[in-house]
């Protein structure tokens, strides 16, 4: 179809707008972002940069605390992502296989998706206190041990109460998302696989796995995504704490930027946390396609 | 009892005992705030309060403060501002994008896929940079337009998918009858997008309600706060937290959050599986 002079302005109204919005308060930063990577840009040098080229990514790259937050955003991506994605599965199929309350069922373990990062964190950060509830509950109700943990001060103990957060809020999206899955599995293939024979795990593996694997991957990219985000939860649960011991990367991004000024620094650290995430889009798109022809 | 009752029973208290397990921190947060606002800690703690203990002094606290009032009352106004505008914004981008071929158009697309993958947060430097160079800090107008270009590449993404499903022969129809392009966006694309404009709705509102790392960068000044700084805001400033002042307030910042959950539910679902489906 030709469009007149009158339809291209028309249609540039409607673009113009978004456009805007999206070039000025995204674009940009994401250029602007780049531009800064590749200079020497902090509190001491803010009028006179210096191009340094891969300078700012050679020394994110070989700083230890930059190491330790990778390591931590990785092991709670490869921890949270499959065990909210296990436990939603399974209570998606759970209230599959029901025939009253389902909606009821639903809405209640959707709630905590809803309930916000900050508040839920503050709620894990309360129980999880060395004087808090679950302490009180591990030494003087079961007595499993004489002294209370302290779960916030170490980083393993630290990072595992992040986790703990990041899979209980993450159960209900999942179990919404599979849920949705699930009912476009045919039914025929669950009865003509009974008369087989199959089992339930058979049933399970062969039949509701590869049914529902387009939202696997979904679910997949997506919560890898959302795993690189963690920022609040640790922020406010450890602060970051002992030392620079729970950090994970954006935290530790937002640490050199805003406490030590090390703006070229965090762009650096910016762009190498974007490269990766895209780099683990497309392998797992690749890894899912992979199976879909073997 | 007949085997198919009996593993129907299995399944409803396998339920019902994760629903328990589910709620406990919602339970806990909400019996808290009912708790008298005592020392740092309570010893030994309870999981619920004892029944002649209950009170409403951390909320009648909360509520007697003009400064949280201000707070809530920036969240709606945050949250409800970047919905309306995001949902114009997005629903013409989508519908161009959906419908016109224009110059530009895949390298928009492009940029609206990258920027679903990259962490939003990353982007905090340059962003701030740009709050400070557009006088925005310490002010609303800090944060609204920054969530609108937040949100617009999902609700982008899943509007156009709306729009793409609405058979062309309407457009068609509408142009034949001399309708122009803004008649065909808004006498038909809207209109029939509208379940997909409502549920990225939905989401756009969560995430400005909630969203905490950007609007604690620009908002420092106690009466600009929204509700999510508010409440964090609890540490740091008395020397001892006063945790049935922090539960009360999030108790409360959730209630619009339930309301807009329960009322909208259908079209909530709707957005979430629309996007799995596909993808």
């Amino acid at each position: 179809m030709k469009f007149n002079a009158k339809s291209r302005m028309q249609i540039l109204l409607l673009l113009l707008p978004g456009l805007l919005v999206f070039g000025i308060f995204t674009v940009y930063p994401i250029i602007r972002l780049f531009w800064m990577s590749f200079f020497k840009w902090d509190f001491g040098s803010f009028l006179d940069q210096e191009f340094i080229a891969l300078e700012n990514y050679r020394t994110v790259l070989a700083d230890e605390n930059f190491r330790i937050a990778f390591t931590n955003t990785i092991v709670y991506t490869l921890i949270t992502v499959p065990a909210q994605m296990a436990i939603g599965l399974l209570v998606a199929m759970l209230i599959n296989s029901i025939n009253h309350v389902k909606i009821g069922f639903r809405v209640a373990y959707y709630l905590p998706v809803i309930t916000s990062w900050v508040i839920a964190s503050l709620v894990f950060k309360y129980v999880f206190n060395t004087e808090g509830l679950l302490n009180y509950f591990l030494t003087n109700v079961i007595h499993v041990t004489s002294q209370n943990v302290r779960w916030l001060d170490s980083r393993w103990s630290g990072m595992t109460v992040a986790m703990l957060l990041g899979i209980w809020k993450g159960i209900g999206w999942n179990m919404v998302v599979f849920l949705a899955a699930l009912q476009t599995v045919p039914l025929e293939l669950y009865e003509s696989a009974s008369l087989d024979g199959a089992g339930s795990w058979q049933k399970f593996i062969h039949i509701t796995l590869p049914g529902i694997r387009g939202t696997i991957l979904f679910a997949l990219v997506m919560l890898t995504i959302g795993g690189f985000n963690v920022y609040t939860s640790t922020k406010l649960i450890t602060g970051g704490k002992p030392g620079h011991d729970t950090e994970v990367v954006l935290s530790w991004m937002y640490y050199k930027a805003f406490s030590n000024g090390k703006f070229g620094y965090s762009a650096a650290l910016s762009f190498i946390i974007a490269i990766v995430l895209a780099i683990l889009a497309v392998l797992q798109f690749r890894l899912m396609q992979n199976k879909d022809e073997g | 009892m007949s085997k198919r009752r009996l593993s129907q029973l299995v399944i409803y208290i396998l339920l019902i005992a994760g629903l328990v397990v589910v709620m406990m921190p919602m339970i806990y947060m909400v019996s808290t705030s009912l708790k008298p606002n005592g020392a740092l800690y309570e010893y030994p703690p309870r999981f619920f309060p004892k029944l002649r203990e209950i009170t409403l002094e951390n909320y009648a606290y909360i509520l007697g403060q003009k400064k949280f009032i201000g707070n809530f009352g920036n969240s709606i106004l945050v949250s409800v501002l970047t919905v309306i505008l995001s949902a114009i914004v997005s629903s013409a981008l989508a519908f161009c994008i959906a419908r016109f071929k224009f110059p530009g158009r895949s390298l928009l697309f492009g940029f609206i896929i990258l920027t679903m993958i990259i962490p939003g947060t990353t982007m905090i430097v340059p962003q701030y940079e740009l709050a400070v160079k557009l006088n925005t800090i310490n002010s609303i107008w800090g944060l609204i337009p920054f969530y609108v270009a937040w949100v617009i590449p999902y609700s982008t993404f899943m509007i156009k998918g709306f729009v793409e499903n609405i058979p062309k022969e309407l457009d068609e129809a509408t142009y034949m009858d001399g309708g122009s392009i803004l008649v065909v966006f808004f006498n038909v694309a809207i209109p029939l997008a509208k379940p997909g404009i409502a549920s990225v709705s939905i989401f756009n509102f969560l995430t400005a309600w909630e969203e905490f790392p950007w609007a604690n960068t620009v908002i420092n000044d106690d009466l600009k706060r929204t509700l999510p700084i508010a409440i964090s805001g609890f540490f740091g400033q008395h020397q001892f937290t006063q945790w049935g002042y922090v539960f009360a307030l999030s108790v409360l910042s959730l209630i619009p959050i339930l309301i807009v959950f329960i009322s909208c539910q259908r079209f909530f679902v709707q957005g979430l599986t629309a996007g799995s489906v596909k993808g």
